[in-house]
């Protein structure tokens, strides 16, 4: 009992209860957590996104949400309503799963940073349409098994955060749960800035990347490690890459999850080759100013 | 300080909106509805208008900005035709179901294909089942003047409703008519600052979004509403013609029936032609009176029912189609559902006319009527639904 | 809640670096003044915390 109140206690304070409806091992609910504690309580959360839906219904803070194809169109208009209502202290945090945010609601993303809404926008991307029951999507990695690509995804992931920061928004980055400090610092520097922030973050799925749950925070941190989820920051068009670890080959990634079973050599040596030149290329462009 | 002067529908309802203090309005421009648009961001950028207008990227997610900020707030108004009201269907469903009390204008044109840039009515009509009120006005005053009790009635705490302001694109839209725009303070008297009692975004404040977890009772919710608001619609616009000395009576008008055997029943535009040729044929001694059907949701069943009783006849003017229904035009089956309680029933016609927007002659409308009262003579009706565009009427005028 | 393991841990091996803490996905465990406790009405069994303790001071014991 008297522990059961310690916790309801600790629930109350980070804003976020304890035990969602998420698969065990989700990295949604340790995603909100972070993000919670770094922008604190005058937050309005915005957004769905089929599986963080499990993770946004926990959350302590007013939240709001329409559908997977609203995604920053609906946090535009609590935007314009806070500025009518003078409230402009509140903090707007709009978010969106992979499938939202790449695909059906990509122009809306788009529009949204064009117009330099002042909000936070987050991608919670698990890399495929998991909700649903493991379908493809345009942010899921090469190779990948899905339901709709069973013998691996032939195309490449997007790479929304550049399609984003060539709108020429303020501040872009990509952040990982397994690096908790940069994520929440990122956050709270974001919430510091005026206009469009854009924030990209990977969410190990435990059931569609099909791995045991315990590794979740270690399957997380070895696709920051061998650079196929590299960590950086475009603020005002100019790239700060935030870690330069030690690269560790792709295979290592890709033998621990299940999803990448049936790729064929050829392919995880194309997949280096790929991780290889995009390491060069970002290490070149770190401290340059990118885009036109 | 009020004044009057020659208004385009378009820009009566931006004055609408101004009057009525919107504060947000997220809108996409679309053929007949731009002029509506631009002469809201006009009147902000003189400073006469205290509201954001967001240009946003598409119909769907003005609707969608729309829901956010009514969530959050603040007072919302938008406009959109045809293929916008489509585009942004999935949208549209939104407000009624979360209670929210968003004003809107739907000016009406056909939608593609087989359509064209001029009105019908499918565009607001595909809207019937979703819970939206829906109003259909005449000319500019009355778009004006809708839209206003609009907001009355959807943001009193009884309904929580969103309301759909509807007129025709070009004949309402784009057509001046002597149009009195009343004073600001006098409409501020009528219309007072949105709250919702039932819900709050504010961190200190949060009022999560009520709703039965039960389907079927929060749906019936909505249903009570639509109920509720049949009598809220007219205490507004016997109010509103107290104040402003203009009313619209409620939900139907009767116009020069005294006497009559049968009825026209119209919706928009289309009645004000009709009005004239009603004129003429009664002084020729043609039994025939025209019903306007303003308000189509929630639709106002017992009023037509306590209607159909003086008369033999209800010939109703569909300007849609509903391709494969049970029987001719959407407002048609309305009216036959609304009377099939009635024991001793009328007969009922139902006539397509200026589909895709082409003009409703004063021709067609005298041919209308001579079918319906030759019904009413025989007693039966030859043919119920009647496409009147393919007959060959002879010269238009 | 039904879950098939149920983490436990040795307080005496326990440095209290607090890393359980910080990536527990449902935050469910708690590096409080008794050490690190976990709620057991809501914790999952996911076995994350088991993983990212550096000195294995949390193990994953079978429930069902």
């Amino acid at each position: 009992m008297m522990l059961d109140n310690k916790f309801d206690e600790y629930y109350e304070k980070n804003f976020y209860q304890g035990g969602t409806t998420c698969c065990p091992g989700c990295g949604g609910p340790l995603l909100w957590r972070m993000i919670l504690e770094a922008l604190g309580p005058n937050t309005i959360v915005y957004g769905d996104g089929p599986c963080a839906m499990c993770a946004i219904r926990n959350i302590k803070l007013p939240t709001f949400s329409i559908h997977f194809s609203f995604i920053a169109d609906g946090s535009t208009g609590i935007l314009a309503a806070l500025r009518a209502r003078g409230r402009q202290d509140i903090t707007v945090i709009s978010s969106g799963g992979d499938g939202a945010t790449g695909d059906i609601s990509l122009g809306k993303v788009s529009a949204a940073a064009e117009r330099n809404e002042n909000m936070i926008q987050i991608c919670v991307d698990n890399e495929a349409y998991m909700n649903t029951g493991i379908q493809k999507s345009g942010l899921t990695p090469f190779g990948a098994w899905t339901t709709t690509t069973p013998t691996g995804k032939e195309n490449n992931k997007k790479e929304i955060p550049m399609i984003i920061a060539a709108h020429r928004v303020p501040y872009v980055a990509t952040a990982s749960i397994s690096y908790p400090h940069d994520l929440k610092a990122k956050i709270a520097k974001a919430k510091g800035i005026e206009g469009f922030k854009y924030i990209h973050t990977v969410i190990p799925c435990p059931t569609g990347w099909r791995f045991d749950p315990a590794k979740s925070v270690e399957v997380t941190r070895l696709g920051v490690d061998t650079w196929a989820w590299p960590l950086y920051e475009i603020e005002r068009g100019t790239m700060k890459i935030s870690a330069k670890p030690e690269q560790k080959p792709i295979k290592e990634y890709l033998s621990a999850q299940g999803r990448f079973r049936q790729m064929k050599p050829e392919q995880i040596e194309y997949l280096q080759k790929e991780i290889d030149s995009k390491r060069v290329t970002l290490l070149e462009s770190n401290g340059k100013r990118l885009f036109l | 300080m009020s004044f009057t002067r020659m208004m385009e529908g378009n820009e009566a309802a931006a004055w609408g909106a101004l009057l009525s203090r919107a504060q947000v309005v997220p809108a996409y421009p679309i053929t007949p509805q731009t002029e509506l648009i631009s002469s809201i961001a006009s009147l902000i950028a003189e400073g006469k208008m205290k509201a954001e207008y967001i240009k946003v990227e598409g119909e769907h997610t003005a609707m969608a900005a729309a829901v956010g900020a009514s969530a959050a707030g603040a007072r919302v108004f938008t406009a959109s035709s045809s293929q916008g009201i489509v585009f942004m269907e999935e949208a549209l469903w939104m407000p009624p179901g979360m209670r929210l009390p968003i004003g809107m204008c739907m000016v009406n044109r056909a939608i593609a294909p087989i359509g064209g840039l001029r009105p019908d009515h499918n565009d607001s009509l595909l809207q019937r089942d979703n819970g939206w009120i829906q109003l259909y006005c005449e000319n500019s005053q009355e778009v004006l003047d809708t839209i206003i009790m609009g907001y009355r009635v959807g943001e009193d705490r009884r309904i929580y409703l969103p309301v759909a302001t509807c007129y025709d694109g070009y004949f309402v839209s784009a057509t001046a008519t002597p149009t009195t725009i009343p004073a600001q303070t006098d409409v501020d008297e009528f219309l007072p600052p949105y709250k919702h009692e039932m819900y709050s975004l504010l961190p200190e404040d949060w009022k999560p979004r009520p709703y039965s977890e039960n389907i079927a009772k929060a749906r019936y919710e909505v249903q009570q509403a639509h109920e509720r608001a049949k009598k809220v619609i007219e205490d507004v616009d016997k109010e509103y013609k107290k104040r402003f000395g203009r009313g619209y009576d409620g939900a139907l008008e009767e116009y020069n029936c005294d006497g009559a055997e049968a009825v026209l029943v119209t919706m928009g535009s289309m009645t004000g032609t009709v009005r004239d040729v009603i004129d003429e044929l009664r002084v020729k001694g043609k039994k025939i009176g025209l019903v306007k059907l303003r308000c189509f949701r929630p639709f106002p069943t017992e009023e037509l029912q306590r209607l159909a009783k003086k008369y033999n006849a209800i010939a109703v003017v569909d300007r849609n189609t509903s391709y494969g229904s049970a029987g001719g035009g959407i407002v048609s089956m309305e009216v036959a559902r609304a009377l099939y309680a009635l024991e001793d029933r009328p007969l009922l016609l139902n006539f397509h006319v200026g589909l895709g927007g082409t003009d409703v002659t004063m021709r067609q409308i005298e041919y209308m009527a001579d079918k319906t009262l030759k019904a009413v003579k025989a007693g039966r009706v030859k043919e119920a639904v009647d496409w009147v565009e393919l007959k060959d009427l002879g010269p238009v005028m | 809640m039904v879950r098939s393991f149920r983490p436990e841990v040795d307080q005496n091996k326990c440095v209290k670096c607090g890393l359980c803490q910080q990536f527990c996905p449902e935050g469910t465990v708690m590096l409080s003044d008794e050490g690190v406790v976990f709620d057991y009405r809501f914790c999952k069994g996911c076995g994350v915390c088991g993983n990212e303790c550096r000195i294995k001071a949390i193990t994953m014991v079978r429930e069902v």
